[in-house]
């Protein structure tokens, strides 16, 4: 199976791609102007930031970087394109020939271009309406080689991905278009327009099945055109004729051409690189931090310093208590304690996160306490152990025995519970 | 250098000055259609006219075609933005070939005529813009050209003509024909108020991401190159006469050389595969449903219904559209657009050298404006052959004048004089020292003082 992706995101800037409008709009055709209706007379102006944008996400994906970057106007008549052509990229694209690295392989990148959303279709039952609030919004088009072989690379390749743009501040789960190029024989069949992660999967898991059983079958499996009904879970054909698609790209004279030798660009962060640093550690590490870059801060922060399993464990506890975005000096004097065996509880936490003292008497306990207290009570209730090895929620009585006398996280409580009893 | 917007705006003018005026170029108008409207108020400051591919908040821009037919801009071109509104007075949007394709003035409807001879055309596509300046006395047009579109018609009626450097004046409000060679440019009757005009509507705009701030210098040069190649197919009284030109200009202290530029006919087919190329993409956003000319039968599928819609296109953009997208097909690109685009490139280089050694002067068109019976009938290629004087210089974006330098049988005959990028005051003052000898002649003065 060879499966090719056209990952198309909005990218987060504030205004249009080629205008001042705001990307943000909800009143429809209220974000709109001379520019991103196509008047006659009206020209587009480049915003820099987008550009800036897709030179980081280029980095990230490892492209190699133009030198000058230019747009070309692809032509086609559609009533949702008010000029009749798409102000996009190609060989004038910022990035070229990357990869994304997902352990087993390497998924190659062929180019990260720019390009602006057309208006949004709003289709009636005997009309359709036209919305031009997202005519023009700026859309970051990630195109890759047919290198992705199996569902499991396809869900590696989508996290991956994920992660890398959250870092780069684009939400994939927030809109994302994707083309899905997909053959398991000759011919290529694409399934277009697939929005959201889960539909992508499940629209190339249909696909796998529909064409090996055409193989399996001895029948053809034709070039075509698909589309994804997350309803029905299948493809259905777009009845479109598929011949090479004529649209007469030339050089947009419009606009210019914009070095992007000026553009500071920063180290890009690829969560997964950083977490295979950490050796043993590096799968739980990963999960942590792939999409928060509060966590990634404070492992960064913390394990200069500290025992990393404490870092870990520290983290954790604030993740349960959604309390990442502690600032790093709070963090620094929470892993104090816990390089000392003492355990920060919510009250503690929430002191650390506003820079307050910490009460040491009442808010932070000492870890050995706890597994005393669970040593205790296992002893006085040896049947504790088989009762637990039939049904584990025999536990909760200890967890909450140990609560009555520390305020503790009871996460914490259930685990130290286990590892005792799996050692006794 | 003569220059009349200051005397005029001093000078002291009857009450019924505006309205004299205004009832005199109605009348011409009736004559020559040369505006698309009837003139309403006239305002006290200095006339100007505009090309109707160039957008003027709130009055209709429809570049002469159908289908942009009622499409009423809302906002100004940067270049009429720059006009202070106290000296200038609008008096109407001129006509030109539909979208600015056409070297006569004759695509349109109900087409202007020629103030020398109504019997010829007025040359285009700003073919009103050269008629309104041959018969209003102070006034200046806000004029545009892609391929020759100022200097044709500024030779034909008899007036000058100025296009500038491209990108020294923004683009923004100026109606699309071909982006990377369009320059809105200026017609006067003098070198003086071209130049006055030009100061005031140049440089960087944020809007136009083409326009540049560049200095514009004066590199004035007392020596006049004639290539010999543009001189071939140039009627023989027009010759006799250019020839009679250099020699006063000799007198005058210039010194004549001549040179050869090998291959520069071929300019002819470059300037027409990428303008017609770009054309095909600027017209395709004329649906028949957004702006302008609507159509309004909804009951057919979107093919049907944009074919029907662009049926409102006339013959010559028909046919450049058709050519248009042909020369940037897929498999075609490489031998036709590509290649031009290198060409373009190459002629930029050669003609550079030769204007580092001074400015190239030559006759404007190889005819008089011809009678329009006659224009009508020629074939696409004859039409585009008249162009190969003013396409070198509107190829490679090189600031260029028109001026009249003889009369043949009461018709104006102009000369045209290039220069290299960004020293378009060179050839203005080149055309204000001409100015200082000769008396340009005009039948018709409406609004003289």
């Amino acid at each position: 199976m060879k499966i090719g992706l056209e990952v198309h995101t909005a990218l987060p800037t504030h205004s249009k791609l080629f205008c001042a409008c705001s990307t943000e709009a909800a009143e429809p055709n209220t974000a709109i102007c001379p520019v991103c209706m196509g008047f006659p007379g009206s020209k587009p102006v480049l915003n820099r930031n987008a550009l800036e944008i897709s030179l980081r996400v280029s980095a990230a994906l490892h492209c190699s970087i133009i030198k000058n970057s230019y747009f070309i106007r692809k032509v086609y008549f559609y009533p949702d394109l008010p000029k009749s052509y798409q102000i996009t990229q190609l060989e004038g694209s910022v990035g070229h020939g990357g990869y994304v690295d997902i352990g087993s392989k390497k998924i190659r990148i062929r180019r990260v271009q720019l390009e602006e959303d057309p208006a949004r279709i709003i289709r009636s039952e005997d009309y359709s309406l036209l919305d031009f609030n997202r005519s023009g919004v700026p859309l970051n088009e990630i195109v890759t080689e047919p290198d992705i072989a199996s569902e499991e690379e396809l869900r590696s390749f989508v996290s991956e991905l994920r992660s890398i743009l959250y870092y780069v501040g684009i939400d994939i789960d927030k809109e994302v278009k994707i083309d899905l190029n997909i053959s398991l024989g000759e011919e290529r069949v694409e399934v277009k327009n697939v929005t959201g992660i889960k539909n992508l999967i499940d629209a190339a898991r249909f696909e796998k099945k529909r064409q090996s059983d055409l193989l399996q079958s001895g029948k053809p499996i034709v070039k075509e055109t698909r589309s994804y009904s997350a309803e029905s879970l299948s493809t259905v054909s777009s009845r479109e004729k598929e011949s090479d698609e004529e649209y007469g790209f030339i050089f947009d004279p419009d606009l210019s051409f914009y070095p992007t030798s000026g553009i500071a660009l920063g180290k890009p962060v690829i969560a997964s690189e950083i977490a295979s640093s950490y050796g043993k550690y590096s799968g739980t590490v990963k999960e942590l931090i792939m999409l928060d870059r509060d966590s990634l801060r404070l492992l960064e922060y913390g394990s200069k310093n500290s025992d990393i399993k404490n870092v870990i464990n520290a983290i954790e506890l604030l993740k349960r208590h959604r309390g990442t975005s502690m600032p790093n000096e709070g963090f620094g004097e929470m892993l104090k304690y816990m390089d000392s065996g003492l355990l920060p509880n919510e009250d503690a936490i929430s002191a650390l996160m506003q820079g307050k003292p910490v009460d040491l008497a009442a808010d932070v306990i000492d870890a050995k306490d706890i597994d005393d207290e669970i040593n205790r009570l296992i002893s006085e209730r040896p049947q504790l152990v088989s009762e637990y090895k039939a049904n584990k929620k025999a536990f909760n009585f200890i967890v909450g025995m140990i609560l009555k006398k520390h305020r503790v996280d009871p996460k914490y409580v259930s685990e130290r519970l286990s590892a005792i009893i799996g050692q006794a | 250098m003569k220059c009349d917007i200051k005397s005029f705006l001093d000078a002291e003018k009857p009450d019924d000055y505006q309205e004299r005026l205004k009832e005199e170029i109605g009348a011409l108008n009736a004559k020559f259609h040369m505006l698309t409207a009837a003139v309403n108020s006239i305002g006290s400051g200095f006339p100007f006219s505009v090309k109707d591919n160039i957008c003027v908040k709130g009055v209709e821009a429809s570049a002469s075609s159908r289908i942009l037919s009622g499409y009423v801009p809302p906002f100004n071109a940067t270049a009429i933005e720059r006009l202070p509104k106290e000296s200038f007075a609008f008096i109407g949007k001129t006509k030109m070939d539909e979208f600015g394709l056409g070297t006569f003035g004759i695509n349109c409807d109900d087409h202007p005529l020629n103030p020398f001879d109504e019997k010829r055309v007025t040359g285009g596509s700003s073919a009103g813009s050269a008629a309104a300046t041959a018969v209003i006395k102070h006034h200046v047009s806000i004029a545009e050209s892609t391929g020759g579109s100022i200097s044709c018609p500024a030779s034909f009626c008899g007036v000058v003509g100025f296009t500038p450097t491209y990108g020294a004046v923004s683009r923004y409000g100026l109606i699309d024909y071909a982006n990377s060679l369009d320059k809105i440019g200026i017609m006067s009757r003098s070198a003086g108020n071209i130049k006055y005009v030009f100061d005031l509507i140049r440089g960087e705009d944020p809007r136009d991401s083409t326009s540049v701030s560049t200095e514009i210098s004066n590199r004035h040069s007392k020596n006049l190159i004639v290539i010999d190649q543009l001189m071939d197919g140039i009627d023989q009284r027009i010759l006799k006469s250019f020839d009679r030109f250099l020699s006063k200009l000799q007198s005058l202290g210039y010194s004549i050389e001549h040179r050869s530029i090998p291959f520069i006919e071929k300019s002819i087919p470059t300037y027409y595969i990428i303008s017609m190329a770009e054309a095909s993409t600027n017209l395709a956003k004329y649906t028949g449903f957004k702006y302008g000319h609507k159509i309004t039968d909804f009951s057919k599928g979107y093919n049907d219904f944009f074919s029907d819609a662009r049926d409102s296109f006339g013959m010559e953009a028909k046919r450049r559209v058709v050519l248009g997208t042909f020369v940037r097909s897929a498999g075609l690109k490489g031998r036709y657009y590509e290649k031009a685009l290198r060409l373009r490139s190459m002629f930029i280089e050669k003609l550079s050298e030769t204007l580092s050694a001074g400015l190239i002067i030559s006759p404007t068109m190889p005819s008089l404006a011809p009678k329009i019976k006659d224009a009508g009938s020629l074939d696409p290629i004859a039409t585009y052959s008249m162009d190969s004087i003013t396409i070198p210089p509107n190829l490679c974006g090189f600031p260029h004048i028109s001026f009249p330098f003889d009369y043949i049988d009461g018709m104006p005959v102009g000369a045209q004089a290039v220069s290299g990028h960004f020293n378009d005051y060179s050839v203005i003052d080149f055309a204000g020292e001409w100015e200082e000898q000769f008396e340009y002649k005009f039948n018709y003065n409406a609004g003289a003082l």
